[in-house]
């Protein structure tokens, strides 16, 4: 285990309108682990991501992340901080937005722009978003999160960040993924991400269960 | 046509003045309150505010304050009540038209209640930009340091929530309250443009150069230097042709920017990226 943030979940639950999507979760994460979690489409995973920064909000339990819970909009706003995100469906379009804009909204454009060079992406940093193909977009989101991390996030969560990738891509992600120093938690359909993980979990109908 | 010396004669008087320092002014705050429409994906604002800016006018009819700047507080607090309907992505333009209906209703209320006749209070709507006073050019003047003030401290955060606000909220920029900021800005500015142009002359103003700029533009920053340049361009050619060819400044200048924001949409991608 090494640096990173400690994450605890307390019977978490989550509904979409009248719907639990997410029922009693429990979930203890150490400092510097990385757990994959998987599950069907509809299991719920999504919403448990976003529960976590406050994107959608918990409508039962208790969540911290480096043992602070968020209830102000100051606590989510160093939640947010402390967390590095990379969203299942990276937005591209609806005004426009150049990568190196992203890049620098992770808070250290510096080293988010040395990680898209090492992505292959460094020389579309002047390119609006809407521009790139869906696999360029997800390596520059890669590349943002890297940034925060550099910037002094502990956590990375990531929902299906190689869903877009190349086989090659879907490896290099993998790798980068699990040698951060911080704790990950990634959903994930892709077997070499869960392969790298040291935790597997699985959710089915808003419940967690432990795999491995 | 207008001689030239009739047209230097023309630009001599003090009401045409007054109407092109208005236009010069308005060219710089209010294509940016354009392109933040086009943002927030609210086109249908300038018919939301008439309809609010009549309820304000019926409140201060019936009250007895000021019409008129009850109508630009009705706008702007109607703009600050929108704020939590920013949170889902279709929330901010279908509440456009409950907000219509509520206040057209709200207002006709008022007005029979205090027993103003309905077409009387609509007449304050309809301003004229050669009618145009000294106030009115403060306000545009007020706001063409304002929003651009604005965008420049904020157009990081701004080019962020525009963009996606998930993404603007996760990099650490206050989502509600730049919403709010923006929300509140664009009605109150929208709501004193309808006043001082007419509603016709809103659009040509605030949406036309905006749109225009959508399509020449690739990033929020260049968006809003299109929409600027070519919100100053259309005005004062605008307005020089209508005084040339003595006709109605208001359609005129509607007509010169729409002819280029099609033309903005002929030119090919690749020509301007």
């Amino acid at each position: 285990m090494g640096d990173g943030s400690r994450v605890r979940l307390s019977a978490v639950g989550c509904r979409h309108g009248r719907r639990t999507v997410v029922d009693d979760v429990h979930l203890d994460i150490e400092p510097g682990q990385r757990v994959a979690l998987t599950g069907t489409n509809g299991s719920g995973k999504t919403t448990l991501l976003r529960a976590v920064i406050g994107l959608h909000q918990a409508a039962t339990g208790v969540i911290e992340v480096g043992g602070h819970r968020a209830a102000t909009a100051a606590d989510w706003a160093r939640r947010r901080k402390d967390t590095a995100w990379i969203p299942q469906r990276q937005a591209a379009g609806r005004f426009p937005l150049l990568a190196e804009e992203l890049l620098e909204s992770s808070g250290a454009p510096v080293e988010a722009n040395d990680a898209a060079t090492q992505l292959g992406v460094g020389k579309l940093r002047a390119r609006p978003l809407d521009t790139l193909s869906g696999g360029q977009l997800q390596r520059m989101y890669l590349a943002r999160a890297m940034g925060c991390i550099a910037a002094g996030a502990g956590l990375l969560l990531a929902d299906e960040p190689t869903a877009a990738l190349d086989f090659d891509g879907q490896a290099d992600a993998a790798r980068l993924l699990t040698s951060l120093p911080v704790t990950v938690l990634v959903v994930t359909h892709d077997r070499v991400v869960v392969d790298a993980c040291e935790r597997v979990l699985e959710m089915a109908a808003g419940r967690l269960r432990e795999v491995t | 046509m207008t001689s030239w010396t009739e047209f230097w004669q023309l630009l001599e008087l003090p009401a045409v003045q007054w109407a092109g320092l208005a236009l010069v002014l308005g060219a710089v705050g209010l294509p940016i309150v354009g392109v933040i429409i086009i943002g927030l994906d609210i086109m249908p604002v300038r018919f939301a505010m008439m309809h609010v800016a009549l309820l304000g006018i019926a409140i201060g009819l019936l009250v007895g304050i000021d019409p008129l700047l009850c109508a630009i507080v009705a706008c702007g607090l109607s703009g600050a009540a929108l704020t939590p309907l920013a949170r889902t992505p279709s929330g901010l333009s279908g509440a456009m038209g409950l907000l219509m209906s509520l206040a057209i209703a709200a207002a006709l209320l008022v007005l029979s209640i205090s027993g103003v006749n309905a077409a009387g209070a609509f007449e304050l709507l309809w301003g004229s930009i050669l009618a145009t006073r000294p106030g009115d050019v403060l306000l545009l003047g007020v706001l063409a340091v304002v929003i651009p003030g604005l965008f420049f401290l904020r157009r990081k955060q701004m080019a962020l929530l525009l963009h996606d606000r998930e993404l603007a909220a996760c990099s650490g920029v206050r989502v509600e309250r730049l919403t709010l900021i923006l929300l509140v800005l664009v009605a109150v500015a929208v709501a004193g443009a309808i006043r001082l142009t007419g509603a016709l002359l809103v659009d040509a103003l605030t949406l036309l150069p905006a749109l225009a700029a959508r399509r020449l533009a690739h990033s929020l920053r260049a968006m809003v230097g299109w929409a600027v340049g070519i919100g100053v361009t259309v005005n004062l050619a605008g307005f020089a042709l209508a005084l040339m060819f003595d006709l109605p400044p208001g359609p005129v200048l509607v007509l010169v920017a729409g002819v280029v924001a099609i033309a903005a949409h002929v030119v090919p991608r690749h020509a301007v990226a």
